[in-house]
């Protein structure tokens, strides 16, 4: 029974782990960390699997304990060290990658989102995943209206970094 | 096109480039334990409860010397309290999921440390009850009892006999809070700041 368990979870987790991989990216700088974060987010979807009763979509309920834990379960480790901005990854970015202006931009761009404050960053994720804003609300625990209002307001504050 | 559109295109083109991890990897991570904030917060609360349970249960020998009822009273009725505090302690904790919304998330680990911070204060109440009385017990008795310090004391007595309550008082209490604080500032201070920007946004 446990084992048919934990076979369905890994099978499932294996198959959605993009969703998971892109949290990390989104919350973390470096690599280590990014490592961590995936570990933590794991253990929180399998202590939560089993009440999973699959009325929502398997990936739907991923993005709650993914972002739950990034945002408020995850404690840092130690060992991790802060400031490896340009190695990492928010996409895996360097920057001869960036040889036209329109890439240039989206370089900006990424930069100017890993200064979004945890909130925002969700939800900036969350529509980046092509999530509706209701999803997007019951994710976060606030009404759409004001998820729409808080994404009108971040994306202003996008832009005011991108052009100052 | 929009840049923000411009963005979303690039963000799907690079999940290519996301690690994939096997079925083997996954196992292994799920038999590791989990370094959450919760199982933190959960550790500390247990001891703070246990601790005041000890508090209570052990009477220091010079008051069971002094054998007044006050003590008694006081450790009597906060039996049920304590009581009380533990069982809701162990349901708000029960009540914390993962699969709770973000905000409802926080909402119930914020129920769980109230509760605690509710039994703290309690405890610091009985803490404060129990050392004025005990340092004014103290001084009284030093002076020769009850009836002797009646009959001899003057103004200064008494300001001394208030400034030894209040100052064995506040350190003792400075003390639980100094400790306390250095506790949850650390383990809460980003839930704090991130459950008081989704408050606001619902303003």
């Amino acid at each position: 029974m446990d084992k048919d368990l934990e076979h369905r979870f890994i099978t499932q987790l294996e198959k959605h782990q993009n969703i998971v991989h892109k949290v990390c990216r989104i919350y973390t700088s470096g690599q280590d960390e990014h490592n961590d974060l995936f570990q933590e987010i794991t253990i929180q979807l399998w202590k939560a699997f089993p009440k999973f009763r699959g009325e929502s979509k398997f990936s739907t309920w991923m993005y709650r304990v993914a972002l739950n834990t990034a945002i408020t379960l995850y404690r840092k480790s130690k060992k991790s060290v802060r400031g490896d901005h340009y190695e990492h990854v928010l996409n895996n970015l360097k920057y001869n990658e960036y040889n036209d202006e329109e890439e240039q931009q989206l370089k900006l761009m990424y930069d100017a989102i890993k200064q979004l404050s945890d909130v925002e960053k969700a939800l900036i994720f969350l529509y980046l995943e092509d999530r509706s804003y209701k999803e997007i609300s019951e994710t976060l625990g606030i009404t759409e209206v004001n998820a729409r209002v808080k994404m009108n307001r971040i994306k202003s504050k996008l832009r005011t970094i991108l052009n100052p | 096109m929009d840049e923000f559109e411009l963005l979303k295109k690039d963000w799907k083109k690079r999940e290519a480039s996301l690690p994939k991890l096997s079925y083997q990897d996954i196992y292994k991570m799920i038999l590791k334990k989990s370094s959450s904030n919760v199982k933190w917060i959960f550790i500390i609360s247990m001891v703070e409860l246990s601790i005041g349970l000890v508090f209570l249960f052990y009477t220091p020998a010079y008051m069971e010397q002094m054998n007044y009822l006050f003590v008694d009273v006081l450790s009597y009725l906060a039996y049920p309290v304590i009581i009380y505090f533990v069982f809701r302690f162990y349901t708000n904790y029960k009540k914390i999921s993962a699969t709770s919304s973000v905000k409802g998330l926080m909402d119930s680990i914020l129920r769980a440390r109230k509760t605690v911070k509710h039994y703290i204060i309690f405890n610091l109440s009985v803490i404060f009850i129990t050392s004025v009385c005990t340092s004014v017990i103290m001084y009284v008795k030093k002076q020769g009892g009850w009836a002797v310090y009646k009959q001899h004391s003057e103004l200064g007595d008494h300001l001394i006999l208030m400034a030894l309550a209040v100052l064995v008082t506040a350190l003792m209490i400075g003390l639980c809070l100094g400790v306390y604080l250095l506790l949850y500032g650390f383990l809460l201070r980003r839930l704090n700041r991130n459950y008081r920007e989704l408050k606001k946004m619902e303003v």
